[in-house]
């Protein structure tokens, strides 16, 4: 699958391609995606998984080599825009839903709680066997980065916006996103 | 693994500028946020990006704190029969409550309550319904009220008010309580009448009431005010959200010190204790009274309690005595002291009273409680030590259920009495009071006529009914259950339970036929043999007191769909405006017990719309920490109707007790109750006085007699017994229960209806101490039996003659108290969050409900349950998918911070 790095970068050539490796994973389990480069783990409900990759762009994030444990890297997602901070992180060996790499603990996440718009930089912590985002400095929303981002307490009207991640070989590509950013009333913004 | 999993959506359409903008305030807890709803026409277009675009007037993308619709925002609905968009979120321009917008999860998400026959709040109930050859089946409106009708006058008339039982909300708008207690109470006059919450039409608090003191004389602002607040079985963050992070939090921040009394610590108290001036104290259940009686005599011992505070405003002997003792008057204090159990005759004997009691040497206290003792010392000190310039400390003192519901009497007298040594009560920032459950919406539309109740305790007066027991009893023929689960909402439910399926499916007359006479005559025969018939009026179906029992089933018109009132708990009065359309039949609860009322030939249930229903109720809320009627006054005389005098009020509303200028034509509320700061003169030149002004006593003294706080006496051994029967044994762990943030006072939405929500707490979940998980090989994930052959049933309507009659173990030794066996199962979460030695489920799930568990023995004093109270054993019986899934639940701590 070393073809894709060659691949046509536009989304609707992007959308088409994660397409067919969606399917590919729905039929072929948690077995096939850890034994393969390709370890993005999905939302079963392909319609539902179409919806959430369509038009969004695929990044070059980071190296799986150069990510320390449970020291986030921040890069911008899905654009340069307002409200675009996000970061990627590997879990110390947490497994973690959604996660890649041989561990499945690297995930990417919105840096912005879905409460009020709260910056959470600096506010992952490893707790035990636990990932978590938060407190909220505003409100006091924690999230569990190993179940996708769902609140652990606080009040939050939604999980923390996941970023979709892939491995390519060492690369960590993002390709897509779960969940609505704060502020925005679209995460892809037509401009 | 086929699981339905939700897929958070990554767009929500913006109101457009010309959206229709209407207010409201959250159904959920007693807080009442303030929520703007938008609302335009399905097909037109969407707001824009741009501040000219849209409703909000505010460019997107959004900043902190800045107006946003989350997916969980929006709904789509019917309005006068064509779909519209609804946005639903906090006011952004609130001026009070919600300041500047927050809210909790459970409001933020609160346009998934709308009905959208394509979300899962498709299953709402949308006609009546008979249960013909088994089946709930849809049939008229005329039928279904005609045969309700006829069976509860026949009920009446050959078994007696009191075989028609009412279980009935407390909480869901005055239209609707006012129009139900008038047909019950008033009318039908029944003592078999109670709450969601209670077995019997009794106070959450009698502690409070006998000292004088208002629930909800405290203004949120007050909870900020305090220099130090003690917080005791509750965690406002997760239950009342907003007096946490609009008024706790930020005096947290400026240095206000809390002392927590609780048994597991949650994010509130995380936070707290991580800003390094909160105290928390770990108590095991039901542990209150010694611990607080222990924190009051080192307070007394230093000589830290307030004496100028004592000396103005604590009853001496004779004034302890004033008004009672003047023949059979039904004051609750009366009530209640007759033993002499609680009766001071002032400071000193309080005092003399405190130190004589073991329980309350700190190092004794501290045994029971199983806390450190240097806790209480450090507890007297924050709360009175006077500071470095001899001034007092501001203390303010809240509770909840957590507390008022593990001793109830004990509870409450204690707090009440350690209040009093802080000076608190009535004065700003120096309150005392409840951070509440339920919003309040209750007006009384007709007296409880507890002359009638057969239940008496020992020497004076009859008791409210138990109305749990005396249907455990059989004399309940019909049982009228109105927006309440009921059984599962109760103590020691799976008798309850059981006793309903005797009582009404396994009688043998049920109804085989559509024909209105045919269906009377079975439902009577029914009764005639000793069954019971069940009329549900609801919202969803509920398991199992309407999919099971229901014979009729009403659907109710709720939030949203009619113009409603209600108060929150600091007394703010506020309109919920109606939006949408009600799904299908469904009618608001006062419209159906005024179609009850006039086939049954009662006067006054010919209401056209819920203003008028408001409009008379209004007098009955004279005197009351609520009193509305002077916003009818007001708007009466500027040619409006209450309605739409309030809804002009929007999300700030109005503090009640209301008042109204004749004069200058000002409508005014009340910030705090007892406020004795507020004089006579005061009151008098802002025409509060006048025309049809009601002043009573609690707006600047307190509720006993001589308006003076009673300081009582809170004796450990009327409760010790219990508690020690209760203790675990053997291998057994403390269980209680309670709520939960995500889900608290949501149930019927969130848990059942709400994708997000639903995936975050699929099922009922028991946390464990892992000290006690280790030893029975229980990891977080695995599915849990909880289970016991020792919950204590009171299981008959007695009358107590002898002083020790309803002690436990007293009813014990003379068979009053059935042992039965119950259990549940519940997803386990192994966290050090959570006091070692004790379980915590939530409450009400009701598919796996944890009441089951608890005790059904009610408070001996008040008639209170105390569900707090409970213990089990617990064992692994298997894994829940979501050990390994990782889309749903979350087994990390509510601690971390």
């Amino acid at each position: 699958m070393t073809e894709l790095k060659k691949k046509d970068g536009t989304a609707a050539e992007h959308g088409k391609c994660m397409l067919n490796r969606r399917e590919f994973l729905m039929y072929s389990g948690t077995a096939a995606a850890a034994a393969g480069t390709i370890s993005i783990s999905l939302y079963p409900g392909q319609a539902q998984a179409k919806a959430q990759v369509v038009g969004y762009p695929r990044k070059l994030v980071g190296k799986l080599s150069q990510l320390r444990d449970n020291k986030p890297v921040d890069f911008n997602y899905p654009d340069e825009g307002q409200n675009a901070q996000c970061f990627v992180v590997k879990m110390d060996g947490a497994k973690a839903g959604g996660g890649v790499g041989p561990q499945r603990d690297v995930v990417g996440f919105s840096y912005l709680c879905t409460h009020q718009g709260g910056f959470l930089n600096g506010k992952y912590q490893a707790v035990g066997n636990n990932r978590v985002l938060g407190q909220c400095p505003l409100h006091l929303s924690t999230y569990d980065l190993t179940r996708h981002g769902i609140i652990i307490s606080g009040q939050a009207y939604q999980s923390i916006p996941q970023v979709l991640l892939e491995l390519d070989g060492d690369d960590i590509y993002a390709v897509g996103m779960m969940g609505l950013l704060f502020g925005r009333s679209q995460n892809l913004m037509e401009s | 693994m086929s699981n339905q999993h939700y897929i958070p959506a990554d767009k929500a359409p913006l109101p457009p500028k010309n959206a229709e903008v209407l207010t409201t305030c959250c159904d959920y807890c007693i807080v009442a946020c303030g929520y703007k709803v938008y609302r335009w026409p399905v097909g037109s277009k969407d707001g824009g990006m741009k501040a000219s675009e849209n409703a909000f007037g505010v460019s997107f993308p959004t900043g902190p704190l800045q107006a946003w619709v989350a997916p969980t925002q929006h709904n789509v609905v019917t309005h006068k029969g064509k779909l519209h968009n609804v946005v639903i979120i906090p006011d952004k321009d609130a001026k009070a409550v919600n300041i500047g917008g927050d809210s909790s999860i459970r409001g933020g998400c609160i346009a998934q309550k709308a009905y959208n026959p394509k979300t899962p709040t498709k299953d709402r109930l949308q006609s009546p319904m008979i249960r013909i050859n088994g089946t709930l089946q849809p049939v008229s409106w005329d039928l279904a009220l005609d045969v309700a009708a006829d069976l509860i006058g026949y009920t009446v008339k050959e078994f007696g008010a009191n075989a028609y039982g009412m279980k009935i909300y407390s909480y869901q708008f005055v239209e609707n309580t006012y129009a139900g207690t008038k047909f019950a109470r008033r009318h039908i006059n029944t003592a078999n009448w109670t709450m969601h919450d209670t077995p019997a039409n009794v106070t959450s608090t009698p502690g409070f009431r006998d000292a004088g003191f208002d629930n909800f004389a405290p203004s949120y602002r007050d909870w900020g005010d305090a220099e130090t607040l003690m917080i005791c079985g509750t965690d406002p963050y997760e239950t009342k959200t907003m007096i946490f992070t609009q008024f706790i939090k930020p005096a947290i921040d400026n240095g206000q010190k809390t002392i927590w009394l609780n048994i597991r610590e949650t994010a509130g108290i995380a936070y707290a204790k991580s800003k390094g001036n909160a105290l928390f104290i770990q108590i095991d259940p039901g542990t209150d009274v010694p611990v607080l009686g222990a924190i009051a005599r080192v307070i007394m011992e230093n000589g830290w309690e307030d004496s100028d505070w004592i000396k103005k405003w604590v009853n001496n002997k004779w004034e302890s005595s004033s008004g009672f003792g003047q023949g059979t008057r039904n004051t609750p204090w009366q009530w209640r002291t007759t033993w002499g159990k609680f009766q001071t005759k002032g400071f000193e004997d309080y005092k003399k009273w405190n130190l004589s009691q073991k329980e309350f040497d700190p190092k004794v206290a501290a045994g029971i409680a199983n806390i450190p003792v240097e806790q209480i010392y450090q507890a007297a000190e924050m709360l009175t030590k006077p500071k470095a310039d001899g001034s007092r400390v501001k203390t303010s003192i809240g509770i909840e259920k957590g507390f008022y519901w593990s001793n109830n009497t004990g509870n409450t007298n204690a707090i009440s009495s350690l209040a009093t040594l802080c000076g608190a009560g009535g004065r700003p920032g120096q309150m005392v009071g409840r951070f509440g459950g339920h919003q309040r919406g209750g007006t009384g539309g007709g007296g409880y006529p507890r002359n009638k109740s057969p239940q008496k305790r020992p020497g004076r007066r009859r008791q409210a009914l138990d109305c749990d027991r005396y249907f455990y009893s059989g004399y309940t023929r019909l049982a009228h259950v109105v927006g309440t689960t009921w059984i599962q909402a109760m103590c020691g439910s799976q008798g309850l339970n059981d006793k309903f399926e005797e009582l009404v499916t396994n009688n043998p007359n049920q109804v085989k036929s559509f024909d209105k006479a045919e269906i009377i005559k079975t439902l009577k025969a029914r009764m005639d043999s000793g069954g019971t018939v069940v009329v549900n009026q609801e919202i969803y179906l509920r398991d199992p007191i309407g999919s099971k029992f229901a014979d009729i089933v009403f659907p109710a018109a709720t939030w949203g769909e009619e113009n409603f009132v209600r108060a929150n708990g600091e007394r703010r009065i506020r309109l919920y405006q109606k939006f949408y359309d009600a799904p299908g039949d469904a009618k608001p609860d006062w419209w159906i017990f005024a179609q009850l009322g006039q086939r049954l030939g009662f006067d006054g249930f010919d209401w056209k719309d819920s203003n008028q229903v408001c409009e008379e109720s209004s007098r009955f809320s004279r005197g009351n920490r609520k009193a509305y009627h002077m916003i009818k006054v007001a708007a009466h005389k500027e040619g409006k109707t209450l309605h739409q005098k309030l809804a002009e009020l929007g999300t700030t509303g109005i503090q009640g007790p209301t008042f109204y200028n004749y004069q200058t034509g000002e409508l005014m509320g009340t910030v705090r109750l007892h406020d004795t700061q507020v004089t006579p003169e005061q009151l008098k030149s802002e025409g509060r006085t006048q025309g049809a002004n009601m002043i009573n006593k609690k707006g600047t003294h307190f509720n006993s007699q001589t308006g003076k706080v009673n300081i009582q006496k809170h004796p450990w051994s009327l409760f010790s017994d219990y508690w020690a029967w209760m203790k675990p044994k053997g291998d057994e762990l403390w269980h209680t229960n309670g709520r939960i943030n995500e889900i608290w006072q949501s149930g019927f939405d969130d848990v059942d209806r709400r994708p997000y929500i639903t995936q975050r707490w699929p099922g009922n979940f028991t946390e464990i101490h892992p000290d006690d998980a280790k030893r029975r090989g229980i990891e977080s994930g695995d599915r849990v039996l909880l289970y016991t052959e020792r919950v204590p049933n009171f299981r008959q309507t007695i009358k107590g003659v002898h002083g020790s009659d309803f002690n436990f173990a007293q009813l014990m030794k003379n068979g009053w108290i059935k042992l039965d066996k119950a259990a549940v199962v519940a997803t386990a979460i192994v966290t050090p969050h959570v006091k070692k030695g004790t379980l915590y489920s939530y409450f009400i799930i009701t598919s796996e409900p944890s009441n089951v568990l608890q005790g059904r023995v009610p408070d001996q004093i008040s008639g209170n349950y105390n569900y707090k109270m409970g213990v089990c054993r617990i064992r692994k019986v298997g894994e829940t998918p979501y050990k390994e899934d990782m889309r749903m639940m979350s087994f990390a701590p509510r601690n971390i911070t």
